[in-house]
């Protein structure tokens, strides 16, 4: 992987958070730290990291961000403003043809990729999970319960 | 030419920098959680630039995985006290909240 690759993801990953910290907006903050997770997440997947990458995805974009949503909401913290309509429609005019792009070459690698014999190597991409992670993932599911008991905790109180 | 272990490193001190920053300039709690999930965001690539390019990506990785896991249960504590605080006193604000106890 080339040097300039690294510099760009750190940038983005910078700016991301530069925005998320010091916009005024508790919503557009929780959009950008979304934007980072996902940065994040593909520096990991990126640089031979692809159990950690895609668990910090799972983890920090998608957990943690819907519990910042919901937290947001129920304190009323949130000033949900769309913003211009136009610039909403704009946007969404400009992304379904670049993801219908992506998906479709998405798709037509899949479909070259079956041809070639390379089930044995993705076989053995995720196979070290399962050799070598198997307490690791043990120790996650205690911490992860241990968290859930003293939420439960939290809100079953009634006074 | 710096290698992308070292720019990994400066971007990770650069995290834990702002994260600390925002730390401290925030009124709000929702932002100061905010703000330790961006300290957690470069303690992870701290320890992941670490192993980069050794026989130890393996472990740095796994420790990698620990830190996300407890940052996000520290953070799901985190927001189950905010909504508690939030329903007692009303507000977000810690200063207006250390009024409100005294």
């Amino acid at each position: 992987m080339s040097f300039e690759v690294a510099l760009l993801l750190s940038i983005a990953l910078i700016a991301t958070v530069i925005a998320a910290m010091f916009s005024r907006s508790t919503s557009l903050s929780l959009i950008m730290l979304f934007y980072s997770s996902l940065i994040l997440g593909i520096i990991f997947a990126t640089y031979g990291g692809i159990l950690p990458g895609l668990v910090h995805i799972i983890t920090f974009a998608g957990a943690v961000s819907v519990m910042l949503v919901t937290v947001n909401l129920m304190t009323g913290e949130s000033k949900l403003m769309i913003g211009s309509f136009r610039l909403a429609l704009l946007l969404s005019i400009v992304s379904v043809p670049v993801v219908g792009a992506a998906t479709y070459q998405l798709l037509q690698g899949v479909s070259t990729s079956s041809t070639q014999p390379s089930i044995p190597g993705v076989t053995s991409l995720f196979q070290f999970i399962w050799e070598f992670r198997s307490w690791d993932l043990l120790i996650l599911i205690m911490v992860f319960a241990a968290s859930m008991t003293v939420i439960v905790n939290l809100f079953s109180r009634k006074s | 030419m710096p290698s992308d272990q070292v720019v990994f490193i400066v971007t990770a001190v650069v995290l834990v920098f702002l994260g600390l920053a925002s730390m401290v300039y925030s009124r709000n709690l929702i932002k100061t959680v905010m703000s330790f999930q961006v300290i957690v965001f470069g303690a992870n690539l701290t320890l992941f630039s670490s192993g980069m390019g050794s026989s130890q990506a393996y472990m740095s990785q796994t420790f990698v995985l620990f830190s996300i896991f407890v940052g996000a249960s520290v953070e799901a504590v985190a927001l189950a006290l905010i909504v508690m605080i939030h329903k007692k006193y009303g507000t977000l604000n810690p200063w207006e909240i250390r009024r409100l106890r005294h």
